[in-house]
């Protein structure tokens, strides 16, 4: 019976859509094309294009089959071609040894390089050494995982303060607001983006640095795959196809003749041979667990920062929300409803990205330049954020407990000749707070897990660290299981701490006889 | 002292009371009886402003007035309860404070008094409601009846010129019904004390006992003002509430 079903399925996920259009088998290829050109973008016709659809489709065709493109984002690419969702990455994946373990790569189609990007008016750097001679390190920002971070790491470590964005252009809108100094991008994406046109702010600094090889990206157990994209690639080094597929996108440079040397030789080993880079630079071995001890424990302090800072605002403005909902005139009823409504219908997240990125991108709108000011720092967006969006839970539970405050109390302080608000200040909100301590400890232990999202803003709080060292395959383990550790070291002891205050407090209303 | 006259109410489309009239001397102990659901105890929430009516006026003292139809200015509302005392059927007590800081509420919270002076009337207070020995504890921790008497106490507190009684004893046993009893003859019997007392109450046997005057609601209306004696004669007015 059940494997009747599956027989189904199968028949229906792959006769039917073969057998109907096309009788060529699917090359499944994993891209993110957010912020994406010169790579793979979208063209203001809405038709995907960039040097490696273009190059996907050439390797599709020579493997008889037909490229489909599948969009992820971009760090957890061979995530996706793990499980199976994909058959190869193919996304300015950069070869490194750790990586290839993981998901062997096949020889590379382009020599990349890294350049420095900074605001027009950067005082300080001139050049990549300078990074590395300031007191006051520089806030850098990268694509979270990529070559980019692992070349400042290497070279520079905490001379510089990392920061990482999930695409290429919110980098750059970044720096161009003046909330990270400055950003280290794949050469193509410099050359593409950092022109009069499109980004009039920036500058490209230095020399190119930090050479290295993007290749794709397969499964272990795909060898026969691997081999017939390989010969793909040496047919499309050696028949010129690539070069002119370059030279059409302005990224054809002298460093990519090594392609057609390494065409020839046997690969991974090859890639050795070109392991330094022009300044003296050799990539670092993968960070240990024990290596990195000292980020994760700031990522650790960064967690309870965002927790503890975040939450008392939180708690005063749902106060001031449920007051109002609950005494006040009808136009303050109505403003705080729709308040409430409004940030508990909407994502924490998408909430998060409007208060951070939002403003920097409208102030590159002609007329709208003011809107710079309301770029906020990480720290300041990621708190507000956080408070915002659980100061609406916070007046929804102070609503419940004061509607809980029997009605009588209300008439009694009335009676006796209090105003409304010493009433509520001496006799209902006292009553109303015993009422909601479960639910408020509640949403404080759930604000701790959800500061996760803060990564996404630029802050390496646990969950961010985890993403940002999940590229190296021999960490993630361990590192899994450290940060889900201290997540639980955290909440476990504030539940502990909850249920001690409620039963302490429940204790004096009953007069110790509970 | 206390003038209510034609008092119209309504809940929505629902008439309660239809042209109640009734009057309370200075330091007058008055007796509101009627059948369940006749408008005793909304009649008494309109004289403490707790609740809104259509028509009529209540006026008590010289200056303070309300009229029907109108939101009174939050002022009059104020001064309005700080001469008029309300104590409850459920006691309302206020959880999360010992009886002597029930007691202290209304001078600290309401009329400002330091904490010094509040607590020593309200000691005194306490110990007049026989609770001498239980400043410190909170309402979970005393009987039905005690809890009654502290909000007695806290009522007085605020030096009213009029306490207006909601069944206070509807909720007790009839031991601990006694205990609250005792101390509202008490203060019934009290000359200097010059506080008017408006009882809501089935105990017609302590109505007998303490009223000056006794007030029958019915048909939304007062029907009778009268003497004790004369109310509850065979055939009179409050004679099939017996
Ligand atoms: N909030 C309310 N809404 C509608 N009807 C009410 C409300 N409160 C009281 N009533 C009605 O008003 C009438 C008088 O109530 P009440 O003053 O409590 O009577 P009593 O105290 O004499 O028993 C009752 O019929 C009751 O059902
Ligand atoms: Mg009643």
């Amino acid at each position: 019976m059940n494997r009747r079903w599956v027989l189904a399925a199968l028949v229906l996920a792959f006769a039917a859509p073969a057998s109907a259009r096309d009788e060529k088998p699917l090359l499944r290829w994993g891209g993110d094309k957010n912020g994406g050109a010169p790579y793979i973008f979208e063209a203001a016709d809405g038709k995907l294009t960039g040097f490696e659809v273009e190059f996907a489709e050439y390797i599709a065709r020579e493997l008889g089959r037909t490229p489909r493109f599948v969009q992820n984002q971009w760090d957890n690419l061979p995530d996706l071609l793990k499980r199976g969702d994909i058959d190869v990455v193919l996304n300015g994946y950069e070869f490194t040894k750790e990586r290839h373990d993981d998901t062997p790569s096949t020889v590379p189609y382009y020599v990349y390089s890294l350049r420095l990007i900074a605001r027009q008016s950067e005082p300080d750097i001139f050049s990549w050494a300078d990074l590395g001679r300031q007191n006051e390190p520089k806030r850098v920002g990268v694509l979270r995982g990529s070559a980019s971070q692992r070349y400042l790491e290497g070279r520079f470590g905490n001379k510089v303060r990392i920061e990482g964005s999930e695409t290429v252009t919110e980098m750059l809108d970044l720096v161009q607001a003046g909330q990270v100094d400055l950003t280290v991008q794949d050469a193509p994406a410099a050359a593409y983006y950092v022109t009069p046109e499109r980004y009039p702010g920036l500058k490209v600094i230095d020399e190119p640095a930090g050479y290295g090889y993007y290749v794709l990206l397969t499964r272990p157990d795909d060898a026969e795959l691997r081999e017939k994209l390989n010969a793909a690639i040496r047919k499309a080094v050696s028949s010129g196809w690539l070069k002119q597929l370059y030279q059409k996108y302005g990224l054809w440079n002298p460093a990519q003749q090594r392609l057609s040397y390494l065409a020839g030789q046997p690969w991974p080993d090859a890639a050795a041979e070109f392991a330094t880079d022009d300044a003296g630079y050799a990539p670092p071995d993968p960070p240990k667990l024990s290596g990195i001890l000292d980020k994760l424990l700031t990522a650790a302090a960064y967690t309870i920062l965002l927790a503890v800072a975040s939450f008392p605002i939180a708690m005063v403005i749902g106060l001031v929300v449920a007051v109002g909902r609950v005494y006040g005139p009808w136009p303050v009823r109505a403003l705080f409803t729709i308040y409430v409504e409004v940030l508990r219908g909407t994502p924490l997240l998408l909430q998060l990205f409007v208060i951070f990125y939002l403003p920097s991108q409208l102030s590159k709108i002609e007329g709208w330049e003011w809107m710079s000011a309301l770029a906020l720092n990480k720290w300041a967006a990621a708190i507000i954020g956080l408070a915002l969006n659980y100061s609406a839970n916070e007046a929804e539970n102070y609503r419940a407990g004061l509607m809980a405050v029997p009605k009588g109390q209300m008439e009694a302080a009335l009676a006796l000749g209090f105003t409304k608000w010493a009433a509520l200040r001496y006799v209902i909100l006292p009553q109303a707070f015993r009422i909601v301590i479960p639910p408020v400890t509640n949403d404080f232990i759930a604000l701790f897990k959800d500061t996760a999202v803060c990564s996404t803003v630029m802050i390496v709080e646990l969950t961010g660290l985890y993403y940002a060292y999940k590229v190296y395959p021999n960490l993630v383990l361990e590192l899994a299981l450290a940060v889900g550790l201290l997540y639980l070291l955290m909440s476990y002891p504030t539940a502990v701490l909850a249920r001690w205050f409620e039963r302490r407090l429940a204790l004096t209303k009953e007069g110790g006889r509970a | 002292m206390i003038r209510v006259t034609n008092l119209v109410k309504q809940h929505g489309q629902t008439p309660i009371l239809n042209g109640a009239t009734l009057e309370v001397q200075k330091g007058q102990v008055a007796a509101l009886v009627g059948p369940s659901g006749s408008g005793k105890s909304t009649l008494l929430r309109c004289v403490n402003g707790l609740e809104a009516f259509q028509e009529g006026e209540i006026a008590v003292g010289d200056a303070l007035k309300l009229t029907g139809g109108s939101a009174p200015p939050k002022a009059a509302l104020l001064a309005l309860r700080r001469t008029v005392g309300m104590v409850f059927q459920q006691f309302n007590l206020f959880p999360h404070m010992t009886a002597l800081k029930n007691v202290m509420s209304g001078p600290v919270y309401a009329l400002g008094k330091p904490e010094a002076e509040a607590e020593a009337t309200a000691k005194g207070l306490l110990a007049r409601v026989g609770l001498a020995d239980k400043h410190d504890a909170k309402p979970a921790q005393l009987s039905g009846g005690q809890q009654q008497r502290v909000a007695i106490a806290r009522a007085l507190a605020v030096n009213p010129a009029a306490i207006l009684f909601d069944e206070p004893t509807s909720a007790l046993d009839p031991k601990m019904s006694a205990e609250v009893m005792r101390v509202i003859d008490d203060l019934a019997d009290d000359a200097a004390l010059q506080v008017a007392m408006v009882i809501v109450t089935h105990d017609l046997a302590a109505v007998r006992r303490i009223a000056d005057v006794v007030h029958v609601l019915g048909g939304g209306k007062v029907t009778f003002s009268g003497p004790p004696d004369e109310a509850f004669a065979p055939n009179g007015p409050a004679a099939d509430l017996l």
